[in-house]
């Protein structure tokens, strides 16, 4: 009984909580639709230096605009961009360790290791 | 008495051996569909009566092998390798390939094999075949028809259908719908192996009644339940336009392959 209130308050939480995360989602994924699609992205070595992710959600939605970050081992970002209209995003092949943040807002995050990245 | 008996039995062992006629399948197979790494991919193009592993017949030289991806087709009739097809009864001719997967998204598989002449009752088949791989699952079109003179376009993602569920599709000739169309549908029930060409061991066997039929629609749609996991075939028989080939009666289908899995 006396917990009613309680259950209330936190579902009022959780909501408020949520209209937060949508709110930061949309303008990470530039007004894509948000609800009901995982992020998706692969990296392939392109054997010239070069290395190309190719972003996406589930439900076939564009990942455009969605930030990738580059670091080393050490966790210093090296590079930092944005995926383009084609959902693509090309850059120099760090010379050490390094891995790919593909961050489209949280809880659409995916991190691959360079170790992952081949040809 | 005895003659007439004999010549009834000849008539009958001749239609027996022309019988399996409605589940002539053309297959462009390959196990995994849904990938998640660059791969090469292995495929076999096989002519046969996958439902009762029954003959296997020779295939000519493809006329074209391609695959559309995110609506730009590569054509594939250079890694085309001849092979051959080692299936219960009987030796065929048959094709494979390897083909490079890497970007992620749907990629459309089709074939335009070359008309086939079906002894038993006189007349060319020449089966376009489409079937679905998806890498990474982005999906970029597997709903999109690739301009076939006839295919078969899915309504329900043809890679990851689950068993029990419903799959429809409809039938396309020259692009436009094909309404009151007789579909013919076949589970890939001996599953042929990689590296060997021999097909397997059939894991089910045809009920009695025949071939598993459906009909088009007005909008050209069937649909069909899926009640078990693995590859299902749908062909339309002589839905194509071309109607004649080296002047003989020719049957231009169209064939699908979808996969089905348990929902576990």
């Amino acid at each position: 009984m006396s917990d009613k209130p309680n259950h209330e308050r936190l579902k009022q939480m959780r909501f408020l909580s949520c209209l937060a995360l949508a709110g930061g989602m949309s303008i990470a994924v530039a007004g894509g639709p948000a609800a009901a699609h995982t992020p998706l992205c692969s990296c392939y070595d392109n054997g010239d230096g070069t290395v190309l992710c190719e972003g996406g959600f589930s439900d076939g939605s564009s990942a455009a605009n969605v930030t990738v970050v580059v670091r080393d081992d050490a966790g210093n970002v090296v590079i930092e961009g944005k995926m383009d209209a084609n959902s693509e995003f090309e850059f120099n092949k760090p010379g050490g360790p390094y891995s790919v943040l593909f961050d489209a807002g949280e809880g659409h995050q995916i991190e691959i290791s360079g170790d992952d990245i081949v040809q | 008495m005895n003659l007439k008996k004999s010549l009834i039995g000849g008539a009958l062992a001749a239609a027996m051996f022309a019988a399996p006629a409605p589940a002539h399948f053309q297959l462009v197979y390959t196990p995994d569909v849904n990938l998640e790494a660059p791969a090469e991919v292995p495929f076999k193009l096989l002519f046969w009566h996958p439902l009762e592993n029954g003959h296997a017949m020779d295939m000519g030289q493809p006329e074209e092998f391609f695959y559309v991806f995110k609506g730009e087709r590569t054509s594939l009739m250079d890694l085309l390798r001849p092979a051959t097809f080692h299936g219960a009864h009987n030796d065929s001719q048959a094709y494979e390939a390897t083909v490079k997967v890497r970007r992620n998204g749907d990629y459309i598989f089709a074939l335009v094999p070359a008309p086939y002449y079906e002894e038993g009752e006189d007349i060319y088949i020449q089966q376009l075949t489409k079937s679905f791989l998806n890498k990474g699952g982005l999906p970029t079109g597997w709903a999109e028809p690739v301009g076939l003179p006839t295919e078969i376009v899915p309504l329900n993602k043809p890679t990851n259908v689950i068993a029990g569920s419903t799959f429809s599709g409809v039938l396309l000739a020259d692009g436009k719908p094909v309404a009151g169309a007789e579909i013919e549908i076949e589970y890939l029930a001996a599953v042929p192996d990689m590296a060997t060409n021999r097909a397997g061991d059939p894991t089910v066997s045809p009920m009695p009644g025949g071939a598993i039929v459906a009909i088009t629609d007005e909008r050209g749609v069937f649909s069909f339940g899926i009640p078990k996991a693995g590859f299902w075939g749908f062909a339309a028989l002589g839905s194509g336009p071309v109607k004649e080939h080296a002047g003989k009666e020719l049957s231009q289908d169209a064939v699908i392959w979808i996969r089905a899995f348990d929902l576990r």
